[in-house]
This record gives C-alpha cells, structure tokens and sequence, in this order.
C-alpha cells in the first residue's frame, strides 16, 4: 500500500478494467487479463493481487447470490464494482466518500469510455490496449480534474459561474444551439467555455461526455490518435468530428424530446418531477431574479403549453435545399430585423395563431422539434404580446440593443422551452420588462387567463387528435434507460459529435452520421454559427471572473437533480478547513437522501456547526449559517439556533435564485 | 436468506448458522452440479466449498496489503459482512432485505460477544478456541452448534421485537414500590440466605436479579461484588430468553408462530407453578425431544434434524463477566449462572462468584503481560528496554513462578504450562538462550497458549464438572421463597411487562408526540411505551399496519441516528413523510445539570457498531468526554421522539426538552 500516496484532489485511489476470458485457464497469468491499471506505475504484482484477488472474489460472492457485484468495500477503501460479459470494472475511492458518489464515478466512466470506442469488447478488439489505455487515462483525468469535493459527491456537471455572467450571454448560447438545431441532422448540442457548460440542449449525462472531448481538444494533443477522427480540414481546423456511440434510450431522447404537454391532461401538481430532457440548461439556471416570482400576475406563462413535437419523421422529409436556412422562419426573423419596422406591430402582423404550425414545421424538412417549437410559441409571445407587452418591450430592446437581432429571438425563444424554463423565462422576461418599461399597461389577469384556457382546450384537442401519447412514452423511455443502461454496451448506435472551437469556447453538436457526408451541412452549420461563436466568445472572455458568488455568513449547496448542476458558495478546488464541516455533512446527508425516498428535510448538528438539508424530487438544498454560537448543551432547547435554519435558508438563498418556499 | 459463518484463516468452518431459505439456495446450487453422484454433499461441505474463495482471498489481501474485505454488495442487494477477530473470520449475509450492512455488523458482533461470554479468555488462543467451537466429537459440536445457532436466533428475534434490543439498554418494569420490596427481598432474605448456607458448595451468590420477559424488576448486587456491566447484563439476558422464550409467541397469530422458524423450543412455556411447587424443576415439563437414530444423524452430519437434550436447568451455564475488584480487572471473569423459571416468562437468575475464580485474575494479568512483552519483542526492542514502562521482567518471573506455585496447591494439572516455563526461562534469562530479543516471541506466544490452557482447565463448564453448583434443594427453596413473595404479583407483572408505560399517559401533556425512547446511557437503561404490534394485543397506536409502520419507522430511525452519530452529530431531527424525528445526545453531572456540548470524535466506519451490548461506544464516549470534566460525574442520556409532521417544529422542539425533563425521574430509580 506504499504507493498509495493520496493526493488532496484525486478521488480515485486504483482503477482498473479486467477481462476475466482471458485468464481460464490454470497456467494463465493474472496480467494477461489486465486491460487497464490506473495509477499506471503500479508494480505489477500490486496489480496483479488486485486483479486477481477482486475478480476472484467478486466472481464467488456473484455465484452465490447470482447476481453481479456492486460495492465492495475494505477497511480503508471501496470499490464500486461492475460486472459485465467477463470484464471487471473496478473503481476505489477513500471510504468517506458515499457509496452512491462512488457508483456514480464508475457508471460515468464507463459510459465515457462506451460513448467514445463504442462496446467494451469490440473496442478491443478494434484497438491496441495502448489507445485504449490513453483514452482511459484521459476519461479518469477529466473525471477528478479542477472540481471541488462538492462536485465530487453529487458527481454533476461544471457550469460556468452564472452569477458573474450576463444572462443575455446565456440566451445567445441557447440561440447558437436552437439556431444549429435547423439542420436537421443536428440533434442536440451545446456550448462550453474553458471546461464548463455554457448552455446545452442534452440530458446532463450525455453533456459529462461531451465535455471530455472538449478537454481533450483543449490540449490539441494525440487526438487523431482515436477512431473516426476526422479533423476537419474543411471548413477550418478548427473544427472536428468525431465517432461516439449512443445507447438505443439516449438516441430515443434526442431524436423525440418528450414535450412536456401536461397543460392537455387534468392539471397535475406541480412538485410533480418532470424530467423532459432536452433542455436549454442555462435558461433555468441562470437566477438572476431576486424578485419572488409570485408577485407578478404573469403565471398564465406557465401553464402555456408547447406544442406537441411534430411527428414528422426527419430523415423522410430532409431535403437537402441549397441553404439549409432559407426558412420561412428564417426569413421573418431576418426581415423583421432587417426592417427595423416597430416590432410591435410585426408582432401584431403575425397571424393569430393562424399561421400554420405544421406547415412551417413541413417547410423546415420536419427540422427537430424545439424549432417547431419555437415557432409556435413565437406566434404565442406575438399573440400575448398585445395584453402583456412583453414582445414590445423585447422589440424595443431589440432596437436599442445594437441592432442586436438575436436578442428578440431569443426572448421570444424563452417562452418556447419547455416549462420547466417557463419559471425562469418569466422572471427574465419580467426584470426585462421591468428595466425597460415605466408604465406597464398589461390587461387585466382574468382576460389572459380565458384566453390561454382556450389556447389550452384546442392544443388538447390537437395533442388527442395527433394520438400522442407523449406522457406514457415519455415514462417508458425513462424507465427504459434505467435497464437499457446495463445492457449499454450491447446496442450502441453510432453517431458523429462535432466540434467547432473558437479559443476557450467549443459548439459541440451530436449529429447524424450522413451530417458528415452531406454536401453542405457543415458548412452551412459552421458558417451560420461562427460569428455568433465569435461574439459569445468575445463577451465570455472579457467577463470578470468576478467575487466568487456572494459570500454570506452562511455556505450553502443547492443541487439540481434532474440538471444535474450545482450552485454553492464554496469557492475553490479543495473546500478550506471552514468548509469541511459543511462538505463532510453534505455528504452524509446527501447518501441519506439518496437512499430514503420519504425524506424531506433534516437538520443535524454537533457542537461547531449545524447543518440543514432539504429536498425536492427535483432538487437538493444545504445550508450551514456560520459562526452560530454553540452555548447550548445538546438537550433539546428550542432556543438553539439549529432549528431556525429552515427560516434562514428560504430566506437567506432566495437571492440565489433557491426558492425552498 | 440469511447465513452466518465463523472460519479459521484456513477456511475451516468453526461455525455456522443458516436460515431454511439460504439453505435451500446452497443445495440448490450444490444439487445442479452434483446430480450425477447421486447424493447431494454434506450442507457443511458445500457451505465450505462456497465460502473458501472469499475466506482466503480475504486473508491474502490482509497479509499483502494489510488491508481486508469489510463488505460486499451485489446489484441484487445481498449483503455480506465480514470481520476479523484475531484469527477468525466472521461472514455474515443477508439476501432477503431484512438487514442492512449494519445490522450484519452488529450481529457479527453480537456473536462475538456470545462467543466470549461462554468461552471466556480461551477465546484468546485461537488453537483452544478452534476446539471449543468445533471439537472433534460430532455430538458434542452438535450441542454447541446448536447451542449457539439458538442463541443467534434468540437474539435476532429480540432485536426484531424488543425496543431494549433495539437501543441495547435494559429496560425496566416501572413500579417503584414493588422494585423496592424487591430488592430489599432479594438482599435481606435470598441472597443473605444462600451465601450463608452450607450447600452452597464454596460459592457466593453476587448478583441476583428477576426479570419478567426481557424487563426488569429487581437487581441486587451484593456489597463485595462488581458491577455487572450493560453489556454483560443484556448478553444473559439474551441467555435467559433462550432458556425460557418468552411467551411472546402466545400472542402471536398462527403465521406470525410460523414465521419466527423456532422449532427447536425445548420447553414448553407452560409451566405450572403447582408442580414446581412439589417437586423437582427438571421432572414438571419434560423437553420437547425427537429420538432420531444418531448414526444417521452422523452420516449426514446435519445440525438440522438433531435435537439435543436439554440441560437440567438446577445445572448452571458458565458466563464469562468482565470484572473490576479491588484485586484488579478481569475481563472474563468466570461466574455460575442459575435461571430459576418462577412461573412463565418470570425468571429469577443469580450469579454466582465460583470457587478459585481468583485465578483467573491471575491469568489474565499475566497474559496481559506476555501480549505486551510480545509487542515490544516483535517491535525490535530487547534487554531491559522491552519491559520500559512495564512491571521489569524480573518481576513477571516472580509472578510466574508464583502463580504456578499457587495452581499446584489447588491440585490442578500443571505439568505443561511448568514445561513451557522453563523453557521460557531457559532462553530469557540464562546465559546460553538468547536473552530477551525477538527470538524470545515464539516462547512468549506458547506462554499465552499455555496460560489459556490453564484458564480453560480451571474454568470451562465441562472441565468443571456438574457436580460444582448450589445444592438443588437450595435452589429450590430459594425458588419456592421468591415464588411466594411475588405470588400476588404475578399477574400484574406479567401484564404489566406488555404495558410498562402506555403513550396514552403522555398524549394530553404531548398532543402528537407518537413515540419515544429515552435512555440513560450511563446506567444502560431506556424508558419507551410499549410497542405491541400484534394482533391480539391492540396498543393505542391501533392494529396491523399502521402499528406495524410506526415500529418500523422507530427501528430505522434509530438506525439512522446511530450513523450520525458515529459521525460526531448529537443532534438530528428529520421530517421523513407525515412525521417528524427528533434525536438529542447530551451530557448532565450528577445534579441534572446540563454540561456544555463538545465535539465528539468522529469514527471510521469499520469499527465496531454503536451501541452498548457487544461493543460499547456510549462507555468510550463518556470516557472521552470526563476528560474534561475530571472533577464530576458525566452522565449521558438519549431522547429520541416521534410526532406527527402537522405539528409545528416549535412545539415539537418544546415537548422534547419537557420530555426530557419529566422522564429524568423515574430514571433515578436505584438500581440496587
């Protein structure tokens, strides 16, 4: 155990993938079975205990309860363990990390490793354990590099710091994605900046993997090293395909994103866990609103429904037009621009409701739905534009806005996503709303409300006449990624990620594998995008890295479940010796919540701190107050100011956009 | 599917213990492949067979690593627990979700503790052990196996069923009038009775206490006796339960009977005090016995099928004790335990100091001793600054030699250990051996076999022989004369122990309090409403499910603050569906005053689980926490509610510190 020397920042102490085919035999040696060790100088014969000793093990106690291993824990070590067609994955890490963080790292490497060389078995024998053991190294590197314990234990995504950023950046990021999203063959995409996400339409497990290629570009080394690498020496260099794999559930989610049409069914409640995965993280995310939601009568917003994905099928009604982009939609947005005309009354010239939906969505080459989308909601904004005002004081910002035509776009897109942005798209349009306009004439909240109720009925109607049943297939898929997940490897569908970079920023856009062989489709892509690239990248840059969040006497981690994002106050790659108490109680709190389903809230305390948790299907909230007196003895008092940790964290976090109300 | 398994580093099974369904998994996978030579193998074989892989890889990885295997868990989720005690390895799994990697720990643990009660210090020699648990004669590790297998069972039913095994605290039957005349009965009239007759066969009652199912009534210590700790005071209550079930199973409903797999009840709990009255104890209910052709039994070597003769109960079992006297500390001290049925589920049990346990003090400084000499020998230390620190080694030759001396005028077999010793001496002190280095190690280890030897010689129950006891006519007039003074009582008491608090009490001062467990930690002892979850006794908490929900919600929330606890928090409170859980630890000096919180240590997860019967943290904590407070009594209580989740966290936080303060008094209640 000598060379187990624990660095502060790794959390992985040994890593390796065995293949348990290859040693059968008595005279079979241990290492012929070792696909990868990680740390790489191991001494063999470490590693051949290890190898040995944990497959043979693992392989009894699966006979007798004949299922596959999961944990498998030492004194000073655990190792989460998976188990599949003669390969042994395995993963330590030290025993105070959860055991569901542990499992957690494992599955995500393993996923990595799948998304990017396809099935395990396959890529060994379609490549020489070498490559394989760089892509390996690479996968644990960009897993444990440049995060905070924090992240470590709800093992999510890195974002970029919101607080600091304009949320207009985060809109046009969300805009370069949508507007990506018109060649058909893209079907999700999204955007980082120096190793964190900037905005992406993927589900959060797929954006994890992205990234790593986005590290791995970054360093601009060995990269033609892999598979189906086809650096792009058109258009630029610096773009770059590559081949990844996608399991049947993931492809599912991309090509039909579940739309969200509760407003068509009886209302449901709202804490009810909607998962629809494709979403434009950085519209919720971003919380810059201090203002409580439910002070302003705009809620009619949120029960507006989107319409139902267009059932076209894709790849029949593709197309392949000289300009991918000479849409109708296209075009309005563009002339609108162009004109200069009040927007209010282009607004208004947008026929109610009458422009037909299916036909644009016919006229786009059956374009991913979140265009459609798009356009509905568009005509909806315009619609309710006249009542609210909203589209007019978007219009006019526009104006002010250098010219700047994306800003209408995209603030009549925030009204498109689907409702889990509807909150959030609310509040922006409201603090727009209220930064640009003094006298707000919006009609009165009963007129809104029978209006949209109509809208409600008729998109029903059409939503039961399409035959969606978008609910139940929505439930199906996810219940199918669950297993399908185990069975990953078996049926793994080939896909192309491509990539464009532009300094630290990178569009990462999964793609249908003929977007490679179409004539004009990168080009068409790359071009549409670079400038907006340019511009994003531009602002990002010259954004301050800023007072990291607002320090408070008080440190607080808010996790989102269904984003897989993580908002906190603790600064830093490794928490500071005042942030221990509170990363150490998160972390057994946080392997409670995952393991008790009926619990929603705890308090725990020792003498120094007091920590509170609660929780949501959707998301996860800690709170710690500092420098609380610890003159109370233990006995329960309901003077300790434990107990009044709820009331300060509504409170205090509501300014970090955590509403615990 | 549950199974537990102690082996020896070479994987050889010293004991076992499985249910029906983990059985049946093993001969199902064992039958599969063996079909062919007709008869399936012996279950112990396949069980060997299974289990050897994991039992060596487990002590290849402490030898090259120094590191071992804690827990395994599968995608299914099994569990397997396994720990090392010295030389033996304990694996206990669970298939059917009924227990978590904790609760196996703890019955690991448990089983240790069993193990260490019967066997005292031999459990140190692990050769000596090896015998114990597995002696060579099939009948004989019939009887302990099946002994043992009962015990396990005993005590996992009552960690199911009785809150006392939920927080490993003694739970007394509150009556203070009653408790008083009891104990004054027990010292004034019994024990002074018995330790000044002469049938008592040189030994003195110490310890006398009734319990009425697993609770309480009275406890007597006798003046020059020491005091019988929490732990040891639950391990023989679990002793006792598997002598006399209780007759919890008369409550319960046909299923729930099938269920609890108990077959092998030897008495039936029935008993009727008339005939005990006339007569001898051992005559009035003869054991349940199934006469089965032994060489049968042998070829198959199954446990299953073989019943063992019960033990006449005027024999008394043989508990090991920790001890603390003015002499010193042991902490197995050997002792005589006699349970003494008064009526059904009514037990009267006296612990008795035996003829020359004084030598096991002896031992066991000795030993102690020698483990310490062989530390530092192996630590490359020699000469004079091995025994730095230490009593010098001049003076552990002296003990030695003294103590040898003192076995021979007992007239007990000395003849090995001397030859052990001599040679010992030969090496370490004369001038041709190699004086006291490393080389010494090897000698020093045979010292301690050898030492064990001599316990196990003076103390085990079969070298002891049967005729060492208290006079059976003793025995039953002490019966007879407890019997007539509780005779009024019985009823009550019998009552009573299913109703020792009811929640009704407490629900006008408490409106929603629907639960609690309050325990006094130092003095090992808890106060709770009875739980009955039974159908035939209804408790307020009303029938079935919902009692059933609410038992099983306390059990893991208790479950759920040992965790956190063991991770330095005192203080949890939880709102976990339509309830609300309130958890406080605190300390107070002996006046009630509340002493300030500090940080209390926070411990790696392979030590030993929280609680007080096999391992017992609350004792370490004290200790940590009197540091600081070196001039006053520390006390350390627990209070843990339950209340309905409608009830606003100020009154709830409210009613827990008036709790707390209504329930300090009945636990001033002296125990002797």
């Amino acid at each position: 155990m000598a060379e187990t020397v624990q660095q502060e920042n790794k959390r992985c102490i040994y890593f390796f993938l065995y293949d348990r085919s290859k040693v059968q035999e008595e005279g079979d040696l241990t290492r012929a079975g070792i696909c990868y060790f990680y740390p790489e100088d191991t001494p063999m014969d470490q590693q051949e205990l290890l190898c040995g000793q944990l497959a043979g093990v693992s392989r009894c106690v699966s006979e007798l309860s004949s299922a596959p291993v999961r944990l498998l824990r030492l004194r000073k070590t655990k190792y989460a363990v998976h188990m599949r067609d003669n390969f042994l994955w395995a993963l330590s890490c030290v025993a105070d990390i959860p055991d569901v963080s542990v499992c957690a790292f494992l599955d995500q490497l393993i996923d990595l490793f799948c998304f990017y060389n396809g099935p395990v078995r396959q890529s060994y024998q379609l490549h020489s354990q070498e490559e394989l053991a760089v892509c390996l190294a690479r996968y644990l590197s960009h897993l444990q590099g440049g995060s905070t314990e924090l992240h470590h234990i709800f093992s999510c995504l890195r974002t970029i710091d919101s607080t600091n950023i304009d949320p207009l950046l985060l809109l046009k990021a969300a805009l370069i994605l949508q507007a990506c999203q018109r060649c058909p063959l893209v079907l999700a995409g999204c955007i980082l900046y120096r190793g964190r996400v900037v905005s992406t339409q993927m589900p959060p497990e797929l954006t994890v993997k992205v990234m790593v290629h986005e590290t791995e570009t970054f360093s601009q080394d060995n990269r033609l090293r892999m598979n189906g690498v086809t650096s792009g020496a058109s258009p630029t260099s610096s773009t770059v395909t590559t081949n990844v794999f996608l399991t049947p559930s993931e492809l599912h989610l991309l090509r039909y994103p579940p739309v969200d049409n509760r407003s068509s069914d009886t209302p449901q409640p709202l804490t009810r866990p909607r998962k629809s995965r494709l979403l434009s993280r950085t519209l919720s995310d971003t919380l810059i609103s201090d203002q409580d939601p439910s002070e302003f009568p705009h809620l009619s917003y949120q029960t507006l429904p989107s319409s139902p994905r267009s059932s076209l099928s894709d790849e029949s009604c593709f197309s392949p037009s000289p300009s991918l982009f000479s849409t109708p939609l296209r075009t309005s947005l563009k002339s609108q621009s162009e004109k200069d005309t009040p927007p209010e009354s282009q607004e208004h010239s947008l026929p109610n409701g009458t422009l037909p939906n299916r036909g644009t969505g016919g006229s786009l080459g059956g374009s991913s739905s979140p265009v459609a989308k798009n356009e509905v909601n568009y005509q909806e904004g315009g619609r309710l534009g006249s009542e609210s005002n909203i589209s007019s004081v978007l219009a006019e910002k526009d104006k002010n806005a250098d010219g700047n035509s994306e800003n209408r776009q995209v603030n009549s897109l925030s009204n498109g996503v689907p409702s889990e942005q509807d909150e959030f798209s609310l509040r922006l349009n409201d603090r727009l709303a209220k930064l640009e306009l003094t006298d707000d004439s919006a009609g009165s909240g009963d007129d809104r409300q029978e209006r949209v109720e109509e809208h409600l009925a008729k998109e029903s109607k059409e939503a039961r006449r399409e035959g969606v049943t978008e609910r139940s297939e929505c439930m199906s898929v996810r219940s199918e990624c669950v297993s399908v997940r185990s069975e990953c490897e078996t049926s793994l569908e080939s896909m192309f990620l491509y990539q464009h970079r532009v300094r630290g920023l990178v569009l990462a856009l999964l793609v249908e594998p003929s977007f490679n062989t179409h004539p004009t489709a990168k080009d068409e892509v790359y071009h549409s995008s670079l400038a907006s690239l340019n511009g994003l990248e531009a602002h990002l840059r010259t954004t301050s890295p800023g007072a990291p969040g607002a320090q408070g006497p008080y440190t607080f981690a808010h996790y989102d479940c269904i984003q897989n994002t993580l908002t906190t106050n603790v600064c830093g790659r490794s928490a500071g010796p005042q942030d221990r108490p509170f990363v150490k109680a998160t972390a057994l709190l946080h392997s409670h919540f995952s393991y008790t389903d009926t619990l929603q809230e705890a308090i725990i305390r020792n003498a120094s701190c007091a920590v509170y948790g609660t929780r949501t299907a959707a998301q996860e909230t800690y709170f710690l107050q500092q420098g609380t007196s610890s003159r109370n003895s233990g006995i329960p008092n309901g003077q300790d100011s434990a107990f009044s940790l709820p009331s300060k964290a509504r409170h205090r976090l509501l300014k970090h956009g955590v509403n615990l109300l | 599917m549950k199974c537990l398994l102690v082996a020896t580093e070479s994987a050889e099974v010293l004991f076992y213990w499985t249910d029906p369904e983990f059985e049946h998994n093993v001969q199902e996978q064992y039958g599969a492949s063996q079909e062919e030579e007709g008869r399936p193998p012996a279950f112990e074989d396949s069980i060997n067979t299974l289990f050897a892989p994991i039992i060596i890889s487990c002590s290849t990885m402490a030898d090259r690593l120094g590191d071992s295997y804690t827990s395994f868990t599968t995608e299914n989720n099994h569990v397997y627990v396994l720990n090392q005690f010295d030389e033996c390895l304990y694996i206990a799994v669970n298939g059917d979700g009924e227990e978590n990697e904790e609760d196996l720990k703890r019955k690991i643990y448990v089983m240790k503790k069993l193990i260490d009660i019967m066997f005292g210090m031999v459990t140190l020699s692990s050769s000596l052990l090896r015998k114990e648990l597995r002696p060579q004669d099939t009948e004989q590790r019939n009887r302990v196996w099946k002994k043992l297998q009962r015990l396990l069972e005993t005590y996992s039913r009552l960690r199911e069923q009785d809150q006392s095994f939920l927080v490993e605290a003694v739970e007394r039957l509150i009556h203070p009038t009653l408790c008083e005349q009891c104990i004054e009965f027990l010292e004034r009239r019994l024990v002074q009775q018995i330790n000044s007759s002469v049938e008592r066969a040189g030994e003195e009652v110490l310890h006398a206490f009734i319990l009425v199912h697993t609770k309480l009534l009275a406890f007597y210590s006798s003046r020059n006796a020491s005091t019988l700790i929490p732990s040891d005071l639950l391990a023989l209550i679990i002793m006792v339960q598997d002598h006399y079930p209780s007759s919890f199973d008369l409550e319960t409903t046909p299923e729930e009977l099938e269920s609890t797999s108990a077959p092998d009840i030897f008495f039936t709990p029935e008993h009727s005090p008339s005939d005990q009255d006339s007569g001898r104890l051992s005559s009035d209910s003869p054991p349940v016995f199934q006469f089965v052709d032994p060489d049968v039994q042998m070829a198959e070597d199954s446990l299953q099928t073989l019943e063992v003769p019960a033990p006449d109960p005027m024999t008394p079992s043989r508990v090991f004790l920790e001890s603390t006297l003015k002499e010193g500390f042991c902490p197995m001290m050997p002792h005589s335990m006699y349970c003494l049925p008064l009526w059904p589920s009514i037990t009267l049990v006296l612990l008795t100091k035996i003829p020359n346990s004084q030598v096991a003090m002896h031992v066991y400084g000795l030993l102690d001793a020698f483990v310490k000499l062989e530390k530092r020998l192996s630590e490359g230390l020699e000469g004079a600054a091995a025994s730095r620190g230490q009593p010098p080694i001049q003076e552990l030759r002296n003990k030695v030699d003294k103590f040898i001396r003192l076995l021979a005028t007992l007239d007990f077999q000395t003849s090995h250990l001397q030859s052990v010793w001599s040679e010992f001496k030969n090496k370490a002190f004369t001038r041709s051996g190699p004086g006291i280095t490393r080389a010494l190690v090897p000698s020093c280890r045979s010292m301690k076999a050898q030492l064990c030897a001599v316990y196990r010689q003076c103390f085990s129950a079969e070298c002891m022989g049967s005729h060492q006891r208290l006079a059976p006519t003793l025995q039953e007039r002490a019966l007879s004369m407890v019997q007539e003074k509780l005779m009024d009582w019985k009823d009550f008491l019998l009552v009573k122990s299913k109703r020792n608090i009811t929640m009704v009490s407490y629900l006008e001062e408490f409106p929603g309090l629907v639960h609690f467990i309050y325990t006094d930690r130092t003095a090992g002892q808890m106060i709770a409403p009875s739980l009955n979850v039974t159908d035939r006794s209804a408790s307020e908490l009303g029938k079935g499910p919902l009692a059933h929900f609410i038992k099983n919600k306390v059990w893991s929330f208790v479950a759920t603050t040992r965790r956190y606890l063991q991770k330095g928090y005192t203080t949890v409170t939880l709102r976990d569906g339509d309830y609300y859980f309130c958890y406080f630890l605190w300390f107070e000096n002996e006046t009630g005053y509340k002493l300030e919180v500090t940080d209390i240590p926070n411990l790696p997860d392979d030590l030993a689980p929280i609680g007080m019967l096999a391992w017992d943290y609350y004792r370490k904590l004290l200790r940590f926490y009197s540091k600081n407070h070196q001039n006053e009594v520390v006390k350390c209580y627990e209070l843990l509610t339950m209340h309905l989740g409608v009830i606003p966290t100020e009154y709830i936080l409210q009613h827990c510190s008036q709790l707390a303060r209504k329930l300090w008094e009945p636990s001033r209640i002296p125990l002797l």
